[in-house]
């Protein structure tokens, strides 16, 4: 039996998608929350396999909420549900630890579908985010002057999870990059897994770089 | 405007005019030179007979001849009229140098006066005299010629030619007499008159000039120089100063002092020098220049006076000295030099007419060169006011210009910048647009999406959201490389199409340069998913091409699926089954392409949509 947090501060939407998430996980134990205050307290306190996050809440950004549950819990797959679909907007997430995202007008079917994927462990990459990763990646393998003798050992993608990435930058779906470079399904899948959790530690690893320099930690 | 190298050769032009003035009158047959007279003292209104008489050589020096004698002294001398003078000239006498006055008679007979002979006596020191002797008081044989001279003694003047004395006499034809005297007031006092006004209009404009601008002091001390050195030469044009010549005698030897301040310190400031310990002593020696001949007395005067005019001399000489060891470096020293020289020579002259017992020509020339030079000096200064001048209206320009320069500079900067912040507030209002839009509308009609139990509606609102998302990714957005474009069209057409069952295939050229601006990115984004949704719903197609080409500067799309078609009189616009064929058409139209339908029922349909890259790309 799963336990899901389930963040999202509209009411008629939050029943809505608590029938879903229901009839995706039948018998799921499922703590809502409106607020990212109440969702970081519930973070702390109950375990959870799944939370499925709103991004534009209230009382701030659901992004604090991944980045919490990322932090006191990693077992614990954040996905975010939103109703933004730009990467301006995902990206923040992602790099916090989300492990994809969902959008919320999508039929009902749809959603199901993704959500049954994503906790198969087959996130969903759009081309717009392929190459805000690709982005990301490219510049920090650039020589960085500020990094001096703070430098973290730096995480870097493989020939083949940039490959991917460039193949979905370019539209192509996963099942049809699967066939062009002969690998499973599920092997992409593993390959896009980790290209977030990449993005995720890397991005991690520069927060910390970053709060070192600014005095933060001593 | 003078240059500096045509100032010396003007002033050997005004010395060889000068030389010529004083030809020294050649001594001719017809000339009757008296070199020695009678004479007695004596105040009365005739040669005093009875008074003890005593025979003298002329010129006669009082000082010489009866040291400290003040008062008048006849002079008389015995003449025999020349026979060879012509029936139609005059026969005259010509007296060279008497200071201060005279009256001369003839036979007994006053024929000339000088002014008054009492204090305050007439001066004609630099005014030679010329006295016609009229035919009817001539005898043929032997005349006699009286010359009462009042004077004073040397102690009690500043200069030795102020002292009491007569020069030689002569008679001859008035017509030679004339020409000589005509040349000698020339020299001595027209031409000083002259120079003596240049001198005080120059010297004024100078002090003026020098007075308002402060940094250029010695315009001013020059000034003072000239307008000082103008006044002493009051003396040609008032003969009869209404004060006792030993007043006069002061106030000469005071304003002397004032020059030689005057001299000084434009010497020194003109050297770009300023010493306070002179700046304090200068006035100081003006007060003790008075002070001290007040103390000494009227009889000591003359002594008290060559003591200063040493001290003051010095003074210059060494103000002159320093002028030229600053200034050595400059060219101004190629005409300051000479000038300074040809001063201290006529210094010199002056010095050593002093000590002799006549007015020597040379000394007459060396008191009129010295005002010249002052005019030269003058001229000097006014020309580098001049330059100056030039210079700064120069800079001025220089200025202006990049005043001017950086006007626009900061103008163009500011422009550049009330964009950028025109362009930041844009973005962050479309931002906030954006967001509100996102958080009210968007929530709004998500709600109707989930909770309507009306598919249509659901439907309706889903799209509804959609299209709101894209407009305010065209409200917000950057352009987009065509390239990611074509990534962005085909995940969604290809997915889209997948999850219906239907095959696609696609077909679009690779690594695109061009960008495409966020309206024309979201338009073709809405046609071709449009294109895609009546693929889904309405065609029942199995299969489905989208290639993409660039033809001609313009983005063609062409989209065929092998479904059942589109009834024609939709195709033409005159039927809506919600294909949304008008609303396609409309937003190719408004990126100034278009978007044509083939179809017919039972042969499928083929999308051509072409967007002119020209207008819808950005940048490159």
């Amino acid at each position: 039996m799963k336990t899901i947090l389930l963040l999202e501060d509209l009411p008629e939407i939050r029943v809505w998608l608590r029938k879903l998430v229901l009839q995706v996980f039948p018998g799921a134990h499922i703590s809502e929350s409106s607020r990212v205050h109440d969702a970081i307290d519930l973070a702390s306190a109950v375990k959870f396999d799944l939370a499925l996050i709103d991004l534009g809440l209230p009382d701030g950004s659901g992004v604090d909420v991944v980045a919490k549950l990322r932090e006191v819990q990693p077992d614990a797959q954040s996905v975010v549900v939103s109703i933004h679909d730009d990467d301006e907007h995902l990206f923040p997430a992602l790099q916090a630890g989300a492990f994809g995202y969902i959008l919320k007008e999508q039929a009902r079917e749809l959603i199901t579908e993704q959500l049954q994927r994503i906790s198969q462990g087959e996130p969903p990459l759009s081309p717009s985010i392929a190459r805000r990763v690709m982005a990301y990646f490219s510049a920090k393998a650039k020589p960085n002057p500020n990094a001096g003798l703070h430098a973290m050992p730096s995480v870097n993608l493989t020939d083949r999870e940039s490959e991917v990435l460039l193949r979905v930058a370019k539209g192509y779906t996963l099942p049809e990059i699967g066939v062009q470079l002969g690998l499973s399904r599920h092997t992409i899948a593993d390959y896009v897994k980790q290209i977030y959790r990449k993005l995720n530690v890397s991005s991690r690893a520069e927060a910390a770089l970053e709060a070192q320099r600014l005095g933060l930690f001593r | 405007m003078l240059r500096p190298s045509s100032l010396p050769r003007l002033l050997l032009l005004v010395l060889g005019l000068l030389l010529a003035l004083a030809g020294h009158p050649a001594h001719a047959q017809t000339l009757l030179q008296m070199t020695s007279a009678v004479t007695a003292a004596g105040e009365g209104n005739s040669f005093p007979v009875n008074a003890p008489l005593a025979t003298v050589s002329l010129p006669d020096d009082w000082a010489n001849s009866r040291p400290g004698f003040d008062g008048a002294v006849w002079y008389r001398g015995r003449f025999k009229p020349p026979a060879d003078l012509g029936s139609d000239d005059l026969l005259a006498l010509y007296i060279e140098h008497v200071c201060s006055n005279y009256q001369v008679q003839l036979n007994g007979q006053v024929v000339a006066s000088g002014g008054r002979m009492t204090e305050p006596l007439t001066h004609n020191c630099n005014h030679p005299q010329l006295v016609t002797l009229p035919g009817a008081l001539l005898q043929a044989e032997i005349n006699t010629l009286d010359i009462q001279v009042a004077g004073h003694p040397l102690a009690e003047v500043g200069a030795r030619q102020r002292a009491g004395g007569l020069s030689e006499v002569v008679i001859g034809p008035q017509s030679q007499l004339a020409n000589w005297h005509a040349r000698r007031t020339a020299l001595q006092v027209t031409l000083p008159q002259a120079v003596g006004a240049t001198l005080l209009l120059m010297g004024g404009f100078m002090f003026v000039l020098g007075f308002i601008n402060r940094s250029e002091s010695q315009l001013a001390y020059f000034g003072a120089l000239s307008v000082g050195w103008a006044l002493l030469d009051i003396r040609l044009w008032l003969r009869t100063v209404p004060v006792p010549h030993i007043t006069a005698e002061f106030l000469l030897l005071a304003m002397l002092s004032f020059i030689t301040w005057a001299a000084v310190q434009f010497l020194l400031r003109y050297a770009s020098t300023r010493l306070r310990t002179v700046d304090a002593a200068l006035p100081v020696q003006c007060a003790l220049v008075p002070l001290s001949v007040m103390v000494a007395g009227p009889g000591k005067l003359h002594l008290v006076a060559n003591i200063w005019y040493l001290v003051m001399t010095a003074e210059v000489v060494v103000a002159a000295g320093w002028y030229l060891w600053r200034e050595r470096p400059t060219k101004s020293v190629w005409l300051m030099g000479p000038l300074l020289a040809a001063t201290a020579v006529a210094g010199v002259i002056e010095f050593i007419a002093q000590r002799s017992e006549t007015r020597p020509l040379a000394a007459h020339l060396a008191a009129l060169v010295t005002p010249i030079i002052f005019v030269v000096v003058g001229l000097r200064l006014m020309q580098q006011q001049g330059r100056a001048r030039q210079t700064v209206e120069q800079d001025k320009v220089l200025l202006e210009q990049r005043v001017r320069e950086a006007t626009e500079e900061i103008e163009r900067n500011f422009r550049q910048l009330s964009e950028l912040r025109v362009e930041q507030v844009t973005e962050r209002e479309r931002k906030r647009i954006a967001a509100d839009l996102h958080d009210d509308l968007g929530a709004k009609l998500l709600t109707i999406v989930h909770t309507s139990d009306n598919e249509r509606i659901s439907t309706l609102a889903r799209e509804a959201l959609e299209e709101m998302r894209l407009s305010v990714r065209g409200l917000t957005g950057k352009a987009v490389r065509l390239g990611d474009a074509l990534g962005d069209w085909r995940a969604e057409v290809v997915s889209r199409l997948g999850q219906a069952g239907i095959d696609c295939e696609w077909s679009a050229p690779e690594d695109l340069p061009q960008r495409l601006s966020a309206r024309a990115y979201v338009q073709t984004t809405r046609i071709l998913r449009e294109a895609t949704s009546n693929i889904i719903k309405h065609s029942n197609a199995s299969q489905c091409t989208v290639s993409c080409s660039i033809t001609d500067g313009d983005l063609l799309f062409v989209v065929q699926d092998n479904g059942d078609g589109i009834a024609s009189m939709e195709v033409d616009g005159r039927l809506d089954r919600g294909h949304g064929l008008a609303s396609m058409k409309n937003r190719a139209k408004q990126l100034q392409g278009q978007c044509l339908v083939e179809s017919g029922p039972g042969y499928g349909t083929v999308i051509r949509l072409t967007v002119p890259l020209d207008r819808a790309t950005e940048g490159s």
